[in-house]
């Protein structure tokens, strides 16, 4: 179990100082996989190197496994070296002076107790038999690829089987692909092993497909944690509905509040949506509506359905993109599975919103879930 | 990524509000320890024969038997003494050229053996290496008699073609031998800049369109622009400070420059000590504005090229034009090593000196060489300066090594002022240097007396050598990767551990160029240890030079040869052990 309480990072640059970690609570319970997501700059790779000891916290207190590996208030302070961690790099920082097997035996040679040499190559062996990359043992490392290089990576991670892993955007120089195929990789290995994971990324499609828990993180402060679908569907921060790519914001007046349903009028027409605790009659919303909640056809449907023109078309294989300005100005992007034909620019079209699937919010945003309070968020 | 490793300097934290700072365990690391010892070796080093120079300069009689007084009338005599003005231009003039020469030509073939196919490269790496175990003083002396105006063979040739003999008495002459004698050194710095470059940068300029010229002038120069600078102030106070050049060449025909107006004035009666510490103070400030502008220029651009992720120098093909590379590399063979050592060992040859003729032929015999092995006293001077050259390679290495992670690697308060006297040496000409710690020594309150000693050597030669080191290793260092340091810490290595399993091998190349221009420098060196030797602590330097003056050239061609010989060995075995450690070129 990892545990950060209070935990501040400073930082001084030559021109601002200012908290790079400011103040976060986090707990990561064992075996869990919890992925720090946020933008560039928002603390998350800090947050990542204050738990492996490479950063000395300011404040707050860090715990691995019951014991307190930082604490500046009680003078403690474990190096990354004392600490029972395993972790990969973005850049892999594989030794390039070392061969492949080299590489993976050198943190069994490394610990103390020291393993003896037969023992860390028959181990390292096996680390790299599970990353499948026995026959490169020999190899010397700057000469692997780089998917090759990230599962020496991996493999030197895990190969003293460290209490806690730590990924710092492990994914992010490799190709689509591959990253896809090392994703999954990653999180069957994290489960079959059952190891304390934390995975700072700044892709949310990576957040959401290996983690058990995401937190997501703005300048150097917690937004929001929770459940990967949880996030994904019912954010209660704006920040993370736009940063989760829910790309099509509009704002509106509250019309009515009728048990568990609420009507608000935007300018395209009237959406009708499941109702949010706080929400009465002429409040101002923000609305927000991922490309998948529109129905799309040729012909209306209903009077409520929202007409519009198509301006252009993305095909992405699976789905199209269709960027759709509507009668009333506003434009708004919609995703369509399953079609062959593709519709072309002036197409007329008509949008049927899915009413369960847009999330309301007053225009200051919901208190943050962080403080433990209960998000109003409905249930599905 | 996030905003700390955005930040140039994050620092550790603020200190605790005082009523928790008792409870805060003092656990000194054994890390600190050794920092802390190499940290104050080096201030020491650093700042003592500097702190005596500043001394005698300000005391009416350094030194002197009568009262001293403290007065500045040796700054006011030297700075409105008559020619001080044309000195100044002198000294420029002479450096600026050196540094700009060696700096074309160093850089130059260090791309070629790089980054191009210039066939037999093997042959290149080692000629462009050699020039290097030829001491200063021989380099000068063998030229002085190639090109000596009467029984030059060079200037015989000349002759022969109806040109004009060429002047080695002149300030051109000492541009050319200096030039000759210092690019070497700029070649290898060239070598550690282009090894270490990112050739994805080039591949992806030529991925856009540019022409090979063309990524070479907008890329390749401009990335290796920081090392450029770099090595051409290292030339130019180097050039500035050294003692051989100028003493042989400029002084018959009254060209003097910093350096030999400085002897001048030591060898004048009663010895100027005034004079040569406020030159020695001004050559100071010019080396010290040299350092800050070089400074300025590597914190502007991009350091960390080395990362983890796969490092492989790419090479350009040169087409047919590789062939006239290879040329290039053997003109300056030729030019550093041939003609310099085959004067040398047709003097060492010849009873007498006598251009190379048939006449002259019959004569040849070892005559010199068993006149020298015979001599217990000059049998002597090569064991010591076998003993303090390697010693003081060792100890600079080693130094050097930890210093450069301080400063680079490090965010110890004080860092900078610690690169900056590990760097303050190089600023100090050897002839200052020499009487600083001669002095210092003589008046030093230690329970022991080193002067007469070998080890006052190896505390001068380690303190010329220390900016070396650090020249050479900072920028190896510079570019490792953090994260490969803290992947060895996460995988539990202590720091000592993670030292010298990552930084010691990755840095390897760049220790042994360290140990390898320590161990040159000191066995060629002079200036200080002519100061500091005694009867029984003579090196091979100072013997030449005492044979030279005794008008013995047989002779000191013969030490010259030898000399050479020993030199070529240490270079050999360095070869030999570099050759399979460090990085090596991916195929």
């Amino acid at each position: 179990m990892i545990r950060l309480t209070g935990v501040v990072k400073q930082y001084v640059g030559r021109t601002s100082t200012g908290n790079a970690v400011d103040g976060i609570d986090i707990e990561v319970a064992d075996g869990e996989l919890v992925t720090l997501l946020g933008p560039s700059g928002c603390g998350k790779t800090t947050t990542l190197r204050l738990i492996a000891g490479l950063e000395k916290p300011n404040a707050g207190t860090i715990t691995i496994d019951d014991q307190v590996v930082a604490d500046p208030d009680g003078g403690v302070f474990l190096g990354a070296h004392r600490r029972p961690i395993g972790i990969v790099f973005q850049s892999y920082a594989i030794w390039p002076h070392m061969t492949v097997l080299e590489n993976v035996m050198f943190p069994l040679r490394s610990q103390r107790p020291r393993s003896s040499k037969a023992v860390a190559r028959t181990r390292a062996m096996e680390a790299l038999d599970g990353v499948g990359l026995a026959d490169f043992a020999q190899r010397p490392a700057p000469m692997l690829s780089g998917g090759q290089q990230q599962r020496v990576a991996l493999a030197r991670a895990l190969v003293r089987e460290p209490k806690v892993l730590l990924l710092d955007e492990p994914l992010s120089n490799l190709d689509a692909g591959l990253r896809d195929r090392m994703r999954d990789e990653i999180r069957a290995v994290q489960q079959r092993l059952g190891i304390t994971t934390v995975f700072v990324t700044h892709d949310q499609d990576e957040a959401l497909a290996v983690s058990d828990r995401v937190i997501v993180m703005d300048t150097g402060r917690i937004v929001e944690s929770g459940l990967p679908q949880e996030i994904y569907a019912w954010p209660t921060a704006e920040f993370t509905a736009r940063f989760l790519g829910v790309s099509n914001t509009m704002t509106g007046t509250v019309r009515s509040v009728s048990g568990d349903t609420v009507e608000i009028s935007v300018a395209a027409g009237v959406l009708r949506c499941r109702a949010c605790d706080g929400l009465s009659a002429g409040d101002g919303v923000s609305v927000f509506m991922r490309p998948e909640s529109f129905r799309l056809s040729r012909r209306a449907k209903a009077d409520t359905d929202w007409s519009g023109v198509i301006d252009f078309s993305i095909y992405q294989g699976d789905c199209w993109d269709y960027h759709v300005t509507l009668d009333s100005g506003e434009s708004v992007k919609v995703r369509v599975y399953r079609e062959k034909v593709g519709l072309s620019h002036g197409d007329q079209v008509y949008l049927e919103p899915d009413q369960d699937s847009a999330l309301v919010m007053p225009e200051s945003g919901f208190a943050r879930r962080m403080t433990g309070e209960a998000a109003p968020r409905p249930v599905a | 990524m996030t905003a700390v490793t955005d930040a140039p300097e994050a620092t550790p934290a603020p200190p605790p509000a005082p009523a928790t700072r008792h409870r805060r365990r003092l656990r000194v690391e054994p890390r600190y320890l050794i920092l802390a010892v190499a940290a104050v070796i080096v201030a020491y080093l650093a700042i003592v024969p500097l702190g005596t120079m500043a001394v005698a300069s300000l005391q009416s009689s350094f030194l002197g038997t009568g009262p001293v007084t403290w007065t500045f009338e040796h700054y006011v005599q030297t700075f409105t003494g008559a020619g001080f003005g044309s000195l100044v231009a002198t000294s420029f003039e002479y450096a600026i050229a050196v540094a700009a020469a060696a700096v074309v030509v160093g850089f130059g073939l260090a791309w070629l053996v790089t980054r191009t196919n210039t066939p037999a490269k093997g042959f290149a790496r080692v000629a462009a290496l050699v020039p290097l175990i030829i001491p200063g003083i021989l380099n000068t002396v063998a030229w002085a008699l190639l090109f000596s105006p009467q029984t030059g063979p060079l200037n015989g040739v000349l002759r022969a073609a109806h040109l004009p003999v060429f002047d080695i008495y002149s300030l051109l002459g000492m541009i050319f031998v200096q030039t000759t004698h210092v690019t070497p050194v700029a070649y290898l710095m060239g070598v550690a800049a282009f090894t270490s470059m990112d050739s994805s940068l080039e591949e992806a300029a030529l991925g856009s369109g540019a022409r090979p010229a063309r990524v070479f002038r907008t890329i390749t120069l401009k990335l290796v622009r920081p090392a450029i600078l770099s090595a051409a102030l290292l030339m130019f106070i180097q050039t500035i400070s050294t003692f051989e050049v100028p003493q042989l060449l400029g002084v018959p025909n009254h060209i003097f420059v910093f350096v030999s107006r400085m002897y001048e004035a030591i060898q004048s009666f009663p010895a100027d000590y005034g004079t040569v510490a406020v030159i020695g103070i001004f050559v100071l400030f010019l080396a010290a504005v040299g350092l800050t502008v070089s400074r300025w220029v590597v914190r502007r651009s991009p350091t960390q090229t080395v990362t983890g992720k796969g490092f492989r120098p790419k090479v350009t093909d040169l087409g047919r034009w590789r062939w006239l590379g290879f040329a290039a590399f053997a003109l300056f063979f030729v030019v550093t090593v041939v003609l310099p050592l085959a004067m040398l060992l047709w003097s060492s040859l010849l009873p007498t000196y006598s251009p190379p003729s048939v006449q002259a032929l019959k004569t040849v015999s070892f005559k010199n060489y068993s006149t020298l092995f015979s001599s217990p006293s000059l049998l002597a001077s090569v064991k010591n300066t076998a003993i303090t050259a390697l010693l003081a390679g060792v100890i600079v290495t080693v130094l050097t090594a930890i210093v450069a992670y301080i400063t680079i690697k490090t965010k110890i308060r004080g860092r900078f002022l610690l690169d900056g006297l590990a760097t303050v040496p190089i600023a100090v000409p050897s002839i200052v240097l020499g009487v600083g710690v001669l002095y210092w020594y003589l008046v030093a309150p230690l329970p022991f007396h080193l002067y007469g000693s070998l080890a006052i050597l190896v505390i001068a030669f380690v303190t010329i050598g220390l900016p070396y080191g650090m020249r050479y290793i900072g920028p190896g260092l510079a570019q490792i990767s953090d994260e490969l340091e803290e992947a060895a810490s996460a995988s539990g290595a202590g720091w000592f551990h993670a030292f010298r399993r990552i930084y010691v091998p990755l840095l390897m190349p760049s220790l042994l160029a360290a140990f390898l221009y320590t161990t040159i420098v000191a066995f060629r060196e002079i200036s200080a240890a002519i100061f500091l030797y005694s009867q029984n602590t003579e090196v091979m330097s100072v013997q030449i030079y005492n044979l030279w003056s005794s008008g013995d050239y047989p002779v000191v061609a013969a030490l010259g040869i030898l000399m050479v010989v020993l030199l070529t060995i240490v270079v050999a075995i360095v070869r030999l052990i570099g050759g399979r450690v460090g990085l090596t070129e991916a195929r």
